[in-house]
């Protein structure tokens, strides 16, 4: 059996409770039924067999996924559960939700399905996640009373925040504050946007200056260095990044995978499946085709022409582009096709954050250093205290 | 992909293979077909596959993504300039087996070593007698192999001559590259047991003892490897088919290897006198 874990991004509906502006997903009311679970599973079960793979990571996210209820999860999650254990594989559920319709009703799934953990997402300062009513301030009161009942119920919670050009003008320490002081939070990710989807206006703001950006993720790298790191508290990427710089074994986010099409596929209610969550809500040119009505997903993987693009990317990239002279080559592989699809209009280029990548890079390659060279230090100045006393080295 | 010494490895065509009967073999594969032959249903003797021209088949590492079995693979490229990207193919199959690439020393050599090292891939370069060009590529390679921090896996010849030249005893050149007739045997189409190092050529150099017998003819002819200071690692491996090939040139990639493995076995002292240094304070305070 192959270590290898299959992930699959579900998205039970792309349905959604909040208007949030830079949304690029395609919103339909269409939910996943669960009369349709069983077959999903099987599709999932068969591909996992021929892939000789034991388990199956199931990533949870919509649209929001709190809008199909904790009792309709609670079915999905048995139903999954006990056609796994009848084949001997296994599914692991992860939760990602806008937390605005929690309530404790969900506590129960949450812990039992979900390792009693879920991701949230939440910017900073938050201008554009809003409700239908109330807008952005809204948001963010509703949001941070659905934090603080998470956590007072023990669920251990993760939260994403999307950079947009407020967030760099506020500067990385003013964020960093917000996220684990006001928020009082260990464990956050920072990702870059990426106008995904129907072009919208509010999309001009959302591509960022790469060298702005930069510094902003040095910064805000730095500031988690000297306050956070050593008191355990977690910020993705960065903590992978010095992970493998000192040498560790380090989990990368899926943008910096060395071919992302062979780390996972996403599937909406409808059961088209694609690369990511990114490309199944927003470009239907490049679908892989639909599960519900094609028999065999593992066929469907290996035939489809959209995918193929995929595969053959970063191939492309070394030949075209400068990444094989790159050194971080190893760690980037020319970055993430959507982001890079969504501001040029084609995949087979480097992702427009490669100066940004490389900033980010060579900040935890030095931070690393600075860490082995901490870890040497007693054994360095024990070698110095030896010199000046050991009269063999005075010569 | 290292062999233990004891009974020749033979090297073969898929379809000779087919009767090699309980001694140990690498198969050599050239189509999808063959190689989905191997990997459906490998015996127990079969070491490992060498893939020789398919890597712009994506379908076939689509197959060898797939497959139950684990057989171990070695890529051969024949043109490294033209097929360097290509290693992007072999992500899949990495995943679920070991794979190799072999590499010759030719144009596109430092690019194909640079990404099968950004993959993790361990590399086997296969030098021949390197043109001046080819030398300029292993230079590159070998500047790239030795101080480049991302390396993680293993570039041979280069990775063992350092080992050997740091006093790790990893082998000489022709056991190092599998090129050593008393290790491995390179059987032709036509049943002809050739010298595994150059495939296609018409000699038969293969008898027992071939490369000490080869080193002793090179010593008693007044060849440069009578005073060459990398004779241990080397043994004439570079004045083979050519007795006349200047090795000036290989001599400076010896160098270079010497100097890294100096600075290696410097560190490992140093290392070393830390730990004791370490212990005595410990010592004392009993």
């Amino acid at each position: 059996m192959s270590e290898w874990v299959f992930r699959v991004i579900l998205l039970p509906t792309s349905d959604c409770n909040v208007a949030c502006d830079y949304c690029f997903e395609h919103k339909e009311p269409h939910r996943l039924s669960l009369v349709l679970v069983p077959l999903l599973t099987r599709r999932l079960l068969d591909h996992i067999e021929n892939e000789h793979i034991e388990e199956c990571e199931i990533y949870w996210q919509g649209g929001e996924v709190m809008i199909m209820g904790p009792a309709w999860f609670e079915d999905a999650g048995k139903i999954m559960h006990r056609a796994a254990a009848e084949r001997g594989r296994r599914f692991v559920h992860y939760l990602q939700t806008n937390l605005i319709g929690y309530s404790p009703t969900w506590n129960g799934v949450i812990r039992g399905m979900f390792n009693n953990s879920l991701g949230t997402s939440m910017d900073y300062p938050n201008i554009h996640r809003k409700l239908f009513k109330g807008g952005a301030a809204a948001y963010t009161e509703l949001w941070s009373r659905k934090l603080r009942e998470t956590k007072a119920a023990g669920i251990e919670v993760g939260v994403i925040a999307v950079l947009h050009r407020a967030s760099l003008e506020e500067g990385p320490e003013k964020f960093y504050r917000y996220f684990t002081e006001e928020l009082g939070l260990r464990n956050f990710q920072v990702n870059t946007p990426f106008p995904g989807g129907p072009a919208k206006e509010v999309e001009g703001g959302v591509q960022l200056d790469s060298s702005e950006l930069a510094e902003f993720m040095v910064g805000l790298f730095d500031i988690w260095m000297a306050e956070g790191y050593s008191s355990g508290v977690s910020v993705a990427p960065f903590d992978s990044l010095v992970d493998h710089f000192t040498g560790k074994q380090s989990r990368l986010p899926c943008i910096w995978k060395e071919n992302c099409s062979n780390q996972f596929i996403s599937v909406d209610a409808k059961g088209t499946v694609a690369q990511c969550d990114c490309w199944v809500t927003s470009y239907p040119e490049y679908f892989f085709g639909n599960m519900f009505r094609e028999p065999d997903l593992t066929g469907m993987l290996k035939t489809s022409r959209a995918r193929r693009e995929f595969v053959e990317r970063p191939k492309h990239l070394v030949e075209v582009e400068d990444c094989l002279s790159c050194r971080y080559l190893s760690i980037c592989h020319g970055g993430c096709p959507v982001r890079t699809y969504s501001a040029l209009g084609t995949m087979m280029a480097k992702d427009p954050y490669c100066e940004v990548y490389k900033a980010v890079f060579a900040c935890a390659e030095a931070h690393a250093g600075d860490i082995l060279r901490a870890r040497a230090a007693p054994i360095i100045s024990l070698r110095e205290r030896h010199k000046t006393v050991d009269p063999c080295c005075v010569n | 992909m290292s062999e233990e010494a004891h009974a020749p490895v033979s090297i073969l065509p898929s379809a000779l293979a087919e009767t090699e009967g309980d001694q140990p073999f690498v198969a050599i594969v050239r189509t999808r077909q063959e190689l989905c032959r191997w990997l459906d249903n490998p015996p127990s003797n079969l070491r490992w596959l060498q893939v020789e021209g398919m890597l712009g088949d994506p379908e076939a590492w689509a197959e060898a993504a797939h497959s139950n079995s684990n057989i171990p693979l070695d890529v051969v490229l024949s043109d490294p300039a033209l097929e360097f990207s290509h290693l992007y193919r072999l992500v899949d199959a990495y995943g679920v087996r070991a794979i190799r690439v072999t590499i010759p020393a030719a144009p596109g050599l430092t690019k194909a070593v640079r990404l099968a090292a950004a993959l993790r891939l361990s590399v086997r370069v296969l030098p021949g007698q390197p043109s001046a060009e080819a030398l300029r590529e292993l230079h590159d390679a070998l500047e790239f192999y030795l101080h480049e921090p991302t390396v993680e896996t293993p570039v041979e010849f280069f990775h063992s001559v350092l080992a050997t030249l740091c006093d790790w005893d990893a082998g000489f050149l022709w056991t190092i590259l599998e090129q050593d007739p008393d290790a491995f045997r390179r059987c032709s189409a036509d049943e002809q047991t050739k010298l595994a190092r150059i495939p296609d050529s018409d000699r038969s150099e293969t008898s027992a003892g071939f490369v000490e017998n080869h080193l002793n003819h090179l010593i008693a002819t007044g060849a440069e490897c009578v005073t060459c200071p990398w004779q241990r690692p080397c043994r004439g491996y570079f004045k083979w088919p050519d007795p006349a090939y200047s090795c000036e040139g290989v001599k400076k990639l010896f160098f270079d290897i010497q100097t890294a493995g100096n600075e290696i076995r410097q560190n490992v002292a140093f290392a070393t006198a830390d730990k004791e240094m370490l212990s005595q304070p410990q010592e004392a305070a009993q």
